[in-house]
Parts: C-alpha cells; structure tokens; sequence
C-alpha cells in the first residue's frame, strides 16, 4: 500500500466509524418506537403552520437585480482583500489606485441608484 | 519563499505617456456616464459628439507616442507600446469613429438607450486598445474580456426584439464557452511556463518536440480565439448574431471585433508560440481552407444582404487567416499581409455596412432583392456600394487586390508545397467571391427598379460622412497601395 | 502536495463542463456548465502556481472570479429578457434566424 493511499485510511475509517453509528442510532430507534403514520404527520412542517400551495416556489424575479449589484461588490472584495493585507507597503500610491477603482464600481452603483433599479416598487 | 517576499512592494515606474490613449478612453467613457447620471435623457442629443470626440482625442497621445517613436516596456514585460500596437490602436479607434458615424441616427431613431450604447462602444474599443498591446496572458485576457462583455450587450440592444435577443444569447454562449476553452489552454501554458509573460512562455515551448500539454495548450488558446475571428467550424453564431444585432453593431462586430480578434492571434502566434509553428502551421493551414470555402458557398446562396456580408467577413476572415500557416517559413510576409488586409478589410467593410444602412432606412428591407435598380433610384449609394463590393472582391484599382495580392505574395514566398497548395485554394475562393458580389453589383445596376419606387434617398449627414471617409480610404489604398503597405512594413519588427 | 490529483480534478471538472454545455437545453444551465468550467481552470492555475511558487496563478485566478461574476451578470440578463419575450429559455427553440 502506497504512502499516500496509507494516509487517507484514516478518513475512510472516520467515514466507516461516522455511518455505523448513525446507522446503530436509527436503527435501534426504528426497532424500539412505535409506528403509527396518519396524512397530518406527513406534512412538512413549517413553523407550525399549515403549509399552503406546492413546495416548489419561485422567488420574485426582481430580486434578481439586487443579486447581480451584490455579486459586484462582493467580487470587488476580492481584490480588497489582498490590497489591505498589504496597505502599509503600497503607501499613498496605493490607497489613490484602489480610490480610482472603486470611484468607477461607485459609478456603476450611481447609475442603478439613478435609473431608479434600487427603488422596490 | 514566503508569500510576503514574494510580494515584496515596489512603486511601479508608470509611464504616463505610454498609457495616455487608454486613460482618455476610460475617461471620456466614464464622464458620459456620468454625464448621463446627471442629466439623464436631456444629454442624449449630445452622446455621439461626446463619443466621437472623444475616440478622436484618443487619437492624439497616440500621434505623439507615434511622433516619439520609441517602444516602451511596461509592467515587468506586459504591457508593450511599439508602433505596430500603435498602428493597431489607431485603426481600432478609427473604426470606432465610423462605427459612431454608423450609429448615430439608428440608435436616435429607434428609441434606444443612446446613452448606455455609446458608452458600452467606448468600453468595448477600450479591450480592443488594450489588446493591441499586450504580452501577457493575464492581460489578454482582460482586454479580451473588457471588449467582449459590452459587445454581448451591445448585440442585444434591440430589447423587445426576438431576433436581437437570439443574436445576443448565441453570441454570448458562444464567447463565454470559448473563452473558457482558451482559458483552459492558458492555464497548460501557465503550468508549463511558470509565468504568464509571453517571453516566458516562448522559452518554455522551445524545443524539439512538444509534450502533450504543450500541444494542447497552444491549440485551446488558438481555438479561443478562433471563435472570436469566426473561423470555421467555430462560425456558427457569427451569421445568426449578425442577423438579429442592430446593424451598426453588426458592423462593429464583424469589423473591429474580429480585427482584435486577428490582433489577439498575432500577439499570441509571433511573441508566444513562434517556437511552436509544427502545431500552429497545420492549425491554420486547415482553418483557413474551411473557413475560406464554406463561408464563401453559404454566401452564395444568402438571400438577406446582412447575412450575405456575414458570410462574406467569415469567408474574408479565412483569407486573413492563411498567412498564418506559413509563419514558419514567411513569417515577415506573413505578418505584413494579415496587417495589411486587416486595415483595408476594415474600411471597405464598413463602408459597405454604411450603404446597407442607408438602403435600409429606405427601403426597411435586408433584402438583397431591394437593391434591384438601386443605380436609378440612388445612384450616388450605388456606386459606393460597388467600390465597397470590388474591394472585398478584388477587383483593382479598389484597395481589395493588393491585400489578396500580399497574402499570395506570402503563400508563394514561403515556397512550400502546403504552402502552393493553399495559394491554390485562395485562387480558387476569390473567383467564387466574385459570384456572390457581383450578382449585388447586376442586381444594382442591371435590375429595373421595383414598381413602387421612392424618388428621393435622403442619406443623413453621418452617414454620408462615413461612406466619403471609406470610400476615400479604399480607392487611396488601391490606387497608392504602397501607403497600406508601410503600415504592413511597421508589424514586421514583431517578426524576429 | 498531490499536483497530479488536483490537475485530474481540474480535467474532470473541465469534461464535466464541456458536456453540460454539449449536452444541457436549458440556457441556465449551460451558463452553470461554463461557470464549471471557468472553476476547472482556476484549479488549474492555482495548482501549477503551488508547483512554480509563482503568485500570477493566484492572481490570475481572482482575475477570472471577477470577470466570471460580470459575465454571468450580462448572461443572466440576457437569458431574463428571452424568458420575458418568449417565456422559454430552451436553447433549441432559439432558431428564427436560418441559413
């Protein structure tokens, strides 16, 4: 047996270790309860009301438009993050580059918030 | 080594002249869309000035820098100002202008979103002018990215329209599926190379045989981009995109996108991969005969006159296209005809999209049968279209012959028998090309006008405008093709 | 560190998206095929970096991250205005256009 198959043994026996015991679990309970399903119990539960129409639901699409403006500022944090980590070094310079860059994402921001994208109406 | 020496920070020495055009571009881009959040609808009669503008201010630093003469070398290797990119910049940004030219009273007249489009033009030409100078994979790919996503948009631009919304989805899955793929093939040639620099890269496929990864790599990143110059069999969104685009934007594809694309291709074949011409030559040497052939027989039998040009820039991409299957042999040829072509491709193209958009506005038909008689109705629109048609023809005097003329002039020189055999099958496709372009040419002047005749043509003064400056610029470089031909002379300094 | 398994990945997850992109009707779900894609290739890249302890795979992949976010914003943009004009996004019935 090769080194590397040699350390994933200890996952798999994790693994093993991890399936019996929820498998002893639900067994022994499935073995000592008693089973007596009616249609209420089968319902799905839903904060103890009674749920109403089809569990498939779509969510209003103009969501969408809220999901795309995060989407572009949360991936502008990824080129945040490793300019913080190193501000220090980059000084002046740094801080008026990054200023640039997020003055033109704020443009991109200013233009939904004018044509009215941000107003829920 | 520890990622904080490895990130050791020093200031990057910027040189503010070099990057003078880009910075214009991104300004002017950015101040109409501000102008645009300020006043909003009432500076829409104003945005084609504003753009046109300022492509033209773009153009100055780009004077000076060309006036200056010296390269420069930006950003550890990346980022490279030499008069070819210079040479390439200012031809991007000239088919701006006459794409702005193109677009002003389409976009005016068809209640359209005149603010965002130009802006979304301005970024597009902004990728393009990027890419005309870079030599590192990173920056490619932004600048491939910066003029694609905005073209996707644009493509859509008719929002109600079905076909528009087809163009722009096929469009777009298209482009994003192929830059996944040459993204692919760029991570093999990061992997292989260590560094995403061009320089590097060519050092690390050296040798005398390529390792499988190697082969691949390079060929990912080739089909990439042959998606964006539309070659065969990667065409297939190119006439359906063109079709259902608005017409100045399909102008603007079919002219400046894929000459970015060929650009893209000259970068990537001459400071990339010329250590690697057994896999690139084969690669291009069956692209061009595919593209060259069957872009020239679905021509043949197009009945709509944009889907015709369509077929006709795939069929004209495969012509660029052959100089490349014998960079091994006829690299200094090879790269002067495709610059050559691509700078007298670029006016008649767009000069022929001209005409087809005044006709329209007319006749509101892409038809080709709405040119039958169009000599007696307009005869000005008639003979334009006729200089612009023997141009892509070949017909001397009009500039289209000498760009043929060098590209066999390659084809022979690299004196190889693939070499010959492919001289042979652009002989071959530019006489079918005459079947296709002249049957236009009978039906405009051989054809009576239908009976329902408008007496007047009133071509607007834009348009009219972008019509003389091609028209100009074709006879110039066919009657004194010696001036096409100095700028075909600058690109072979990137043939070492 | 297991270069070669991780570059297996890449290739795996590649392949997947290759046939989803192939194989999938639904423009949505195509567009989540090529996003696979693009996370193949950005394995890749910080795989072969690890190899070479160069840091422009790492940069190169969050460059991709970006760019993936804009396109998919554009795309789904797109993919919304054909549901709203024709209320389908099944790539198969785009074909008004023919030749």
């Amino acid at each position: 047996m090769s080194e590397l198959v040699r350390s994933y043994l200890v996952v798999a026996l994790f693994g093993v270790a991890a399936v019996g015991m929820v498998a002893v679990m639900l067994g022994l309970a499935r073995f000592l309860r008693p089973t007596r399903p009616t249609r209420q119990k089968l319902i799905a539960y839903e904060s103890g009301v009674d749920p109403s129409g089809s569990e498939w639901v779509q969510s209003q699409v103009r969501y969408y438009v809220f999901a795309v403006l995060f989407v572009v500022f949360d991936v502008e944090a990824v080129f945040i993050f490793p300019w913080a980590i190193q501000l220090e070094d980059y000084g002046l310079f740094g801080l008026v580059e990054m200023g640039i860059f997020i003055a033109i994402l704020a443009l991109g921001l200013g233009y939904a918030w004018r044509k009215g994208v941000l107003r829920w109406a | 080594m520890s990622l904080a020496t490895l990130l050791a920070f020093e200031r990057p020495p910027i040189d503010w002249h070099a990057i003078a055009p880009e910075l214009t571009l991104l300004v002017v881009g950015s101040l109409i869309t501000l102008a645009d959040l300020i006043w909003t609808e009432r500076i829409r009669p104003l945005m084609p000035t504003l753009a046109g503008a300022g492509l033209l201010a773009t153009l100055i630093p780009i004077l000076t820098l060309a006036v200056d003469g010296t390269d420069r070398v930006m950003f550890g290797g990346a980022y490279v100002i030499d008069d070819l990119s210079l040479v390439l910049k200012a031809l991007f940004l000239i088919a701006g202008y006459l794409v702005v030219l193109l677009s002003v009273d389409y976009i005016r007249n068809g209640d359209y979103h005149e603010n965002e489009y130009y802006s979304l033009l301005l970024s597009s030409l902004l990728g393009m002018v990027l890419l005309a100078s870079s030599r590192d994979l990173i920056t490619m790919f932004m600048a491939l990215e910066l003029l694609s996503i905005p073209a996707y948009m644009l493509a859509g631009w008719r929002k109600g329209g079905a076909t528009s919304n087809e163009a722009s989805i096929k469009y777009y899955l298209m482009g994003v599926f192929a830059s996944a793929i040459m993204l692919y093939g760029m991570s093999l040639l990061f992997g292989m190379a260590g560094s995403t620099a061009f320089d590097d890269i060519r050092v690390a496929l050296a040798g005398p045989d390529p390792s499988g990864m190697a082969i691949l790599g390079v060929l990912f990143v080739l089909i990439g981009f042959s998606f964006k110059v539309s070659a065969v069999p990667f065409h297939t969104w190119a006439p359906d995109t063109y079709e259902g685009a608005p017409t100045p934007v399909t102008a603007f594809l079919a002219v400046a996108s894929k000459a970015a694309g060929f650009v893209a291709l000259l970068q990537l074949v001459y400071v990339a991969f010329p250590t690697r011409e057994d896999v690139v030559e084969p690669f291009f040497w069956i692209m061009a005969a595919l593209t060259m052939t069957v872009g020239n027989l679905l021509a043949l039998r197009q009945t709509n006159i944009v889907r015709m040009l369509a077929y006709s820039g795939v069929a004209q991409g495969g012509f660029m296209l052959a100089p490349f299957a014998v960079v091994g042999d006829a690299p200094e040829q090879s790269i002067k005809a495709v610059v050559t072509y691509l700078i007298i491709y670029v006016f008649m193209n767009l000069g022929a999209f001209a005409v087809v958009l005044a006709v329209a506005a007319r006749t509101n038909s892409g038809e080709i049968s709405s040119y039958s008689g169009l000599f007696h109705r307009s005869p000005g629109l008639a003979v334009a279209m006729t200089v612009f048609l023997a141009g892509l023809a070949g017909i001397p005097p009009v500039s289209g012959w000498f760009a043929k003329f060098l590209i066999w002039n390659a084809l022979l020189d690299a004196s190889s028998p693939q070499g010959s055999l492919l001289a042979v099958v652009v002989a071959v496709n530019a006489v079918i090309a005459f079947g296709y372009y002249g049957r236009i040419m009978r039906e405009m002047w051989m054809s009576d006008a239908p009976e329902v005749t408008e007496p007047h043509f009133t071509v607007s003064r834009a348009l009219k405008a972008a019509i003389v400056l091609t028209i100009i610029a074709t006879l110039a470089f066919g009657i004194y093709p010696q001036w096409a031909a100095r700028f075909g002379d600058i690109s072979t300094s990137l043939a070492l | 560190m297991l270069v070669n398994q991780f570059l297996l990945l890449g290739a795996f997850l590649f392949c997947t998206g290759v046939y989803g992109v192939l194989a999938r009707r639904n423009a949505v779900m195509v567009l989540m095929s090529i996003e696979l894609m693009l996370n193949a290739v950005n394995i890749n890249l910080l795989t072969f970096g690890y190899l070479h302890n160069a840091v422009s795979g790492q940069v190169f992949a969050l460059f991709i991250i970006a760019v993936a976010a804009a396109e998919v914003a554009v795309g789904l943009a797109i993919i919304l205005l054909i549901y709203r004009n024709r209320a389908s996004i099944n790539v198969d019935e785009l074909d008004l256009m023919r030749g």
